[in-house]
């Protein structure tokens, strides 16, 4: 899926992201945020997703400091610097906001690289390779296939009731078309779980065996020592955050 | 003559699901995804996100909404915005709470389906601020978040005052609307799948 990330294990990738995460909400801000979402950056561009990573991050950022910045540094301002009329202005109040922002960003950049650079089912493969129970496995893997083939028949359903004539206009028609819409939708995908379980239980899936993988996922010493270490820097700042 | 060798059950029998919530809990999942593009569609002023979560409580108990509530986040952190991540507490204890109601026999009746919701609703509010307070500064870049900063202009309201008064007013009309739409599907449902769900061991 990604030649730069599938070098890599993905459990590394996680702990890397989980890292970046630590750092921006745990070390001195504006610093440590605005140096983990540069990494994070870096990272995200160097791996191709770099595109994906950014739009995610600026557009929970970027509202996320307009609305901080106009609410603490403006319209409720808690020690105003300077008045205009009615308005006020606060720096430390955009100071926060930009904190707010650039952690969030730093945090949505780095885990939104890993969840764009790595395929789902690595990451699970990977994830049952360290202990993961076939059953949580499954789930993941299951409700990530779903979702899109839900979304697609929800449209369906919504296409056909049009066509049948529902209205879907106005305000009490509107909430009216709710019941015609999710009752099918509802039916089909609770009618589908008696046939899952059936192959489930005829594949023998809960007879609690270790399954091999067909394409085990690399996982060398080099990169479960840097785990090692990257777990215990986000313990160290931990400590330092709160011990200080 | 094929002989079967018998199957052994896993060792660990604490906190499993059986095989009928395992089927479920994936098609839950993505009911609460795709009850969000229909409501996204009607531009209806409610998100109705949970209903998946609380239909798998009611059906298959409070462990299976955990895990569908847990699961719900998960996928929608890998497919949209990883910050929801961070809000997987909430969704568990929406589904932790929906499951309890299932077995005290809220969702028999509309009524008392409301009545459950509405505790849903502000146990999902009063959890959801700390971390949006944590994660966000207090506001969200979502309806709620415009209500929070529209309550700290006019109240002297602090952030947190003014994050939970928002939620509390987004939660407490959707979560009951989302446990009335369950206790209506539930009444709908055949008697042979709900039943299937009772006697699952």
């Amino acid at each position: 899926m990604n030649p730069r990330f599938d070098r890599f294990n993905p459990l590394t990738l996680v702990v890397a992201a989980l890292l970046l995460t630590a750092a921006a909400y745990l070390g001195p801000a504006p610093a440590a945020p605005a140096a983990a979402l540069a990494l994070a950056l870096v990272g995200a561009w160097w791996g191709g997703v770099g595109a994906r990573g950014s739009a995610l991050a600026a557009g929970v950022a970027l509202p996320t400091f307009a609305l901080l910045a106009l609410t603490n540094g403006v319209l409720a301002a808690a020690h105003p610097d300077a008045s205009f009329g009615a308005l006020h202005y606060d720096t430390a109040g955009v100071r926060d906001a930009l904190a707010v922002a650039l952690r969030l960003g730093a945090a949505i950049t780095a885990l939104g690289a890993v969840v764009a650079g790595v395929a789902p089912r690595r990451l699970t493969r990977a994830l049952a390779a360290r202990g993961l129970p076939g059953w949580a496995a499954y789930l993941i893997v299951a409700s990530l296939e779903a979702a899109p083939e839900a979304k697609a028949r929800a449209q369906e359903v919504l296409d056909a009731q049009r066509c049948r004539g529902l209205a879907t206009g106005g305000g009490l028609g509107r909430l009216r078309a709710l019941a015609p819409l999710a009752g099918p939708l509802v039916a089909s995908l609770v009618a589908e779980t008696d046939e899952r379980a059936l192959a489930l239980d005829a594949r023998a899936f809960r007879a609690g065996r270790r399954r091999t993988a067909l394409t085990p996922v690399r996982d060398p010493a080099i990169e479960r020592a840097a785990r090692f270490a990257m777990y215990a820097a986000i313990a160290a700042l931990f400590v330092w955050r709160f011990a200080a | 003559m094929v002989c079967y060798r018998h199957v052994r059950p896993a060792a660990s029998r604490f906190l499993t699901l059986p095989t009928l919530a395992l089927a479920l809990i994936p098609r839950a999942v993505a009911l609460n995804l795709a009850l969000g593009a229909v409501v996204n569609a009607l531009k209806l002023p409610v998100y109705l996100d949970s209903v998946g979560t609380i239909l798998a409580a009611a059906l298959a108990g409070p462990l299976a909404g955990m895990v569908t509530g847990a699961l719900s986040n998960l996928v929608l952190g890998l497919l949209a915005n990883p910050a929801l991540l961070a809000f997987t507490p909430v969704a568990m204890i929406i589904g932790l709470i929906a499951g309890i109601a299932a077995r005290l026999g809220a969702f028999r009746r509309v009524g008392t389906a409301a009545a459950a919701g509405l505790v849903i609703g502000v146990a999902a509010a009063l959890s959801s601020v700390p971390i949006v307070i944590l994660l966000y500064g207090g506001l969200t870049p979502t309806g709620a978040g415009i209500v929070t900063m529209v309550l700290r202009s006019v109240f002297p309201l602090s952030m947190e005052q003014a994050a939970k008064i928002a939620s509390l007013s987004t939660d407490i009309i959707d979560k009951p609307l989302s446990a009335m739409l369950v206790a209506a599907i539930l009444a709908r449902l055949p008697a042979r799948i709900t039943a299937r769900f009772r006697s699952a061991p």
